[in-house]
């Protein structure tokens, strides 16, 4: 059967919204790219729905400059639980106006979302997109009090590239004896550089996020390291070998993902390292379909299925 | 950490309350294990509310013998869907009268369920078990004008066990060119005789399913053929080398479960091989949690987890 004849029906039109041109542009031109992805980004937000959730940019200090980052506040009262959000774009492209999650949470887990604009590859590599992160993370637990955030119910999380940075940052604040986390949500997560699996093998459709997109964008996060056999778990978290004493996580992925398999044997390391672990995966899935086609029945318990996830560790 | 401590809050009454009696029983001493499950099965069954289902017991003719069958009708029109159900029990103890789930399953997807009292180990081994399931499978797809069931919304379906009976037979459906299946239900499948993984070694509560008695139970169930390289897959289905071409599936399981591992990976395999497979895993979950524990959040979530895509299937 071919790879459409496998995609769920309702989600086939997802391969024509997805500009192949994009996905090359990562590859040979990574600021035309970025633009494109800023057209594409523009239009799933001009469709939202109306929203009584606040959004404000604002940026500070990060470790090498000045990060800036996007606030969603619900309506509700504070004290809220507060979400560190991580937007996909394989690490070269996206920004922090991930309007479609940073309401979609807000309103459904009324937590307070910031969502940080880390630097981007080829420009700069994971070591500044982590720093960047677990500064942001730092940044909104200090200034709690003014986010309205309860300190007590704080958690990461991220789509694609963004579900990467929320692996490696779990690794990365848990060894820097950083901020207690609640939940690590991980998105059809960005996390083995190698692509050694049968779906890192299986997914080479060009209107999807597939295997030669992806290897040109891991060489351009990892830089020097991509290739060897060291690299580091905080830019590609399938390579740790310690899982323990990480925060519970929520893993989720379509059948037809590029990353379906490092996605499924990730979350069943975890488990098996005793974190708590819930882990979901759909038939006829492609990434990041729940985005692009958002009415369709299973983008629908997709989404439902994380909110609620988010609901239920900080709600 | 402890077992117990790892235990979602919201379900650890019900597994204190269970006997660890029953489960040696099971492995040691087969008569008496059937004697306390009945008597654990029975107390299910009266505690439950009045069901406008309608329950008739018969039996059929099966290829040695007769075979009892539970049927479980919902009010409402027919042609409907029907669900060839397998109760669990590790292949020792059990018996179609499993009205929890087969009376759930038909008021929510509004199918019939036919359940199987297939014969049990040790008295007999898998190829006999297995010859019950297809000729009852057989016997509802030639009757299924007289049951009220559309052909074509024909699904299998079981727990633990049953599980594993399912997968079973859906292999040996398809090797067989038995009946087209809509869909087979694998809820904790107990599918691999090997006990290998991770999961399978962690799992030694001896108040729950656990790696001693499931070694026992495979014992029985798979007689002279246990400990050989030459397991059957239609007995052990993780043996198998081919999944393709089987009917869509559902896994679902416990992050507490012995058969986590063999589950995932098996989920893993179906995607690998083409088979539509959702799979869904649950954090701090146990063995048979989501019958024992009913009115618990994650065991209501785990129920509506398959439930739903089993009304879209055959509802």
């Amino acid at each position: 059967m071919s790879f459409i004849d496998r995609i769920d029906p309702e989600l086939v039109r997802a391969l024509d919204l997805m500009p192949t041109e994009r996905f090359a542009a990562i590859e040979d031109d990574p600021p035309r790219a970025r633009q494109l992805t800023e057209d594409y980004q523009r239009i799933l937000r001009d469709a939202l729905p109306k929203t009584d959730v606040t959004i404000a940019e604002t940026s500070f200090q990060g470790p090498d400059c000045e990060i800036p980052v996007v606030i969603y506040q619900p309506p509700t009262p504070a004290p809220r639980g507060g979400l560190l959000w991580m937007h996909g774009g394989g690490y070269i492209v996206g920004t922090a106006r991930a309007d479609y999650h940073g309401v979609g949470f807000a309103e459904h887990a009324c937590c307070t979302v910031v969502s940080v604009d880390y630097r981007l590859a080829p420009e700069s590599t994971y070591r500044d997109s982590i720093a960047d992160c677990f500064a942001a993370l730092n940044w909104m637990v200090g200034n709690a009090g003014e986010l309205g955030i309860d300190p007590e119910r704080i958690a990461i999380g991220g789509g694609s590239a963004g579900g990467g940075l929320t692996a490696g940052l779990a690794h990365y604040n848990r060894d820097q004896a950083g901020p207690a986390l609640k939940l690590q949500l991980m998105l059809y997560p960005m996390i083995d550089d190698r692509h050694d699996t049968p779906s890192g093998r299986e997914i080479t459709h060009p209107a999807v996020w597939h295997r030669q997109v992806s290897l040109a964008a891991w060489k351009m996060y990892l830089g020097a390291e991509y290739g060897r056999d060291q690299v580091s778990p905080y830019a590609a978290a399938a390579r740790a070998s310690d899982f323990s004493d990480l925060p519970p996580a929520f893993v989720t992925v379509g059948a037809l993902d590029l990353f379906r398999d490092e996605t499924i044997d990730y979350a069943q390391r975890l488990m098996a390292a005793g974190v708590p672990t819930d882990l979901q995966v759909y038939p006829g899935v492609i990434h990041g379909a729940e985005l692009s086609v958002p009415e369709a029945t299973v983008s629908r318990r997709m989404r439902s299925e994380y909110r609620d996830a988010v609901k239920r560790a900080i709600g | 950490m402890s077992f117990l401590d790892q235990v979602d809050p919201e379900i650890v009454d019900a597994l204190i309350a269970d006997q660890a009696e029953r489960y040696r029983a099971i492995g040691d001493d087969p008569l008496r294990g059937r004697e306390m499950t009945d008597a654990v099965n029975r107390e299910a069954r009266d505690k439950l509310p009045p069901t406008a289902v309608n329950i008739t017991e018969l039996t059929i003719p099966g290829p040695d013998c007769e075979l009892p069958l539970a049927i479980y009708q919902p009010p409402g029109p027919a042609p409907r869907g029907g669900l060839l159900w397998f109760h669990g029990g590790g292949y020792i103890v059990g018996d179609e009268r499993d009205d929890p789930p087969c009376i759930e399953i038909a008021e929510y997807v509004g199918c019939a369920v036919v359940s199987v009292g297939y014969r049990l180990a040790p008295e007999v081994t898998f190829r006999e078990i297995i010859a019950d399931s297809f000729a009852a499978l057989n016997w509802m797809v030639d009757h299924a004008a007289e049951l009220g069931i559309d052909k074509r919304r024909v699904a299998i379906g079981g727990r633990s066990a049953g599980g594993g009976l399912s997968a079973g037979l859906a292999l040996y459906n398809r090797d067989n060119k038995g009946p087209d299946l809509a869909f087979q239900l694998l809820i904790y499948p107990m599918l691999d005789d090997a006990h290998d993984t991770p999961s399978s070694h962690e799992v030694t509560y001896p108040a729950v399913w656990n790696r001693d008695v499931s070694i026992k139970a495979w014992k029985m169930y798979l007689g002279s053929d246990f400990g050989s390289d030459e397991v059957s897959p239609y007995a052990a289905p993780t043996r198998a080398k081919d999944l393709s071409g089987l009917p869509p599936a559902l896994v679902t399981v416990g992050t507490l479960d012995l058969f986590r591992d063999e589950n995932i990976d098996y989920a893993q395999r179906l995607m690998a091989a083409g088979v539509a497979t959702e799979l869904q895993v649950y954090a701090r979950v146990y063995h048979g949690a989501e019958m024992k524990a009913r009115d618990a959040d994650v065991s209501k979530r785990m129920r509506l987890g398959y439930l739903e895509p089993l009304r879209r299937a055959i509802g």
